[in-house]
């Protein structure tokens, strides 16, 4: 076992487990923020997965997941709106916490990789995943206001 | 029945299933053992076809009959919801109102669309060679479209989406596994057999014969599907009212 | 001692897949299974199976809780209707 692997653990057990946590109990405020806080820890897990086996076709899901991750929650913020109004989620600490992790992962992936192709995939998943963990948080925090229809 | 004959009925048949299963997993191989008999005959295979991703080689061209078949099986899905979900007689469309989206959220959408619409593409076109393939790349694709209904609104979104069109992708893509099926059976050997074009150099994007053509076949197919199925469940949820009274 | 994210994930399956069982608002439910098909896409990708596991994100990332919440939301107008 490698130590990319052994952080994949790490992160995957005490970030998911976490936000199953969040997602499982609580007001709905905070279940759609630990919903939006999933993506986060299992695409830095699955990136150090990638890192660990030794295959770097498997960021390609981790591309997805950032991806497609923050649009499931900006989903979720667009039907909620109604339920959302009352009483907006506020997690700009975690928002941001999550986003911090998911940095260093990328970064400390692209140093050991060095400068190559797999990196600018690297950068672009960390982008992606940032950008849309900040955006999805926002959106949920009343970023779209009075939205009725589709 | 009541409920307590119910539960107790519950009871027996779970507690066989479990026995079953327990007694079925004592007699399945180790975990990660090192015999595999079907894993080992496939890779070879796959390898003699120049394909990198074997599971695409097992979807695509050692069992493709078996992908037809759940090609199939999502086409008389959606077939089913849009009979299902039609406007029925007694139903008005109204008029979706616009909405009111942030311009970080609008910003977002629509650097994340092309993105999105461009790694389907990627994934459907580099099955052959890393996991993903048509299934995987179709619904991220159509999933990708649908990012103007929240980036914009549902009337932005019904303007670039022309359902009807969808529809007929869907069967025409549909047909072409079927005819790239026929043309193997054609050319002198059986249906969907791998031996019309040149297998390629290993690796590169295009090797394994009939494979990438399959696999967009199927991407198109799926990303279609998607689309149409969406399609339906929007306008019910959005568009589509009963008539008062009723 | 390798084998140690397979049980992670395995864990995290079972506790989502318990706990999108016990909760009954389909709301929720969608909520939880969004993280479930997270969880499994990680599952299938500790154990070697990255093509179910982009299948799986594919699907479950925005597709699923979409169809759920919009099967909701029609329903829920009917009932305002009636009422």
């Amino acid at each position: 076992m490698n130590g990319w692997l052994l952080a994949a653990t790490v992160v995957l057990g005490g970030g998911l487990g976490a936000t199953l946590w969040g997602v499982a109990t609580g007001p709905l405020r905070r279940r759609v923020v630990a919903q939006n806080l999933s993506t986060a820890p299992a695409c830095t897990g699955l990136i150090l997965l990638a890192q660990g086996y030794d295959r770097p076709a498997y960021v390609d899901l981790a591309l997805v997941l950032a991806l497609l991750g923050p649009v499931g929650t900006l989903v979720f913020a667009r039907l909620l709106t109604d339920e959302l109004a009352d009483d907006p989620p506020r997690a700009r600490g975690v928002t941001w916490a999550a986003a911090a992790l998911a940095a260093a992962v990328v970064l400390a992936l692209c140093v050991a990789v060095g400068p190559s192709r797999a990196t600018a995939k690297l950068l672009l998943v960390g982008a992606l995943l940032i950008g849309g963990n900040v955006i999805a948080s926002r959106a949920l925090s009343g970023g779209i206001a009075g939205v009725r229809g589709g | 029945m009541n409920p307590r004959t119910r539960l107790g009925l519950v009871a027996v048949g779970g507690t066989g299933l479990a026995v079953l299963l327990v007694a079925a997993s004592l007699r399945l191989p180790d975990f990660g053992g090192d015999s595999h008999p079907y894993g080992d005959r496939a890779v070879r295979e796959s390898l003699a076809r120049h394909t990198a991703n074997t599971i695409a080689s097992v979807n695509f061209d050692q069992r493709a009959f078996d992908t037809l078949g759940e090609m199939t099986i999502l086409f008389a899905a959606v077939v089913g919801c849009v009979v299902l979900l039609r406007q029925t007689r007694d139903e008005h469309r109204a008029r979706p109102e616009p909405a009111d989206v942030a311009p970080p959220v609008r910003r977002y959408a629509l650097i994340v669309l092309p993105i999105a619409l461009a790694t389907g593409l990627y994934v459907i076109a580099h099955g052959q060679l890393s996991p993903g393939g048509g299934f995987q790349g179709g619904v991220v694709a159509a999933t990708a479209l649908h990012l103007l209904s929240l980036g914009a609104d549902y009337r932005a979104l019904e303007r670039i989406r022309p359902v009807g069109l969808y529809e007929v992708g869907d069967a025409v893509s549909a047909s072409a596994y079927v005819v790239t099926g026929l043309a193997g059976l054609v050319g002198g050997t059986a249906f969907l057999a791998n031996t019309l074009l040149p297998y390629g150099t290993f690796n590169t994007l295009s090797s394994g014969g009939t494979v990438p053509l399959l696999n967009a076949a199927v991407g198109m197919e799926v990303a279609c599907a998607v689309v149409v199925l969406l399609a339906r469940f929007l306008d019910q949820a959005v568009e589509i009212e009963e008539e008062s009274g009723k | 001692m390798a084998d140690a994210v397979i049980v992670v994930a395995l864990l995290l399956v079972a506790g989502s897949a318990t706990v999108a069982v016990l909760v009954r608002d389909p709301v929720r439910q969608a909520l939880v299974l969004a993280v479930l098909g997270v969880v499994l896409a990680v599952l299938f990708t500790a154990v070697q199976a990255p093509d179910v596991a982009l299948s799986q994100l594919a699907v479950g990332g925005a597709l699923t809780p979409l169809l759920l919440l919009l099967a909701v939301r029609k329903v829920k107008r009917r009932k305002g209707r009636e009422r």
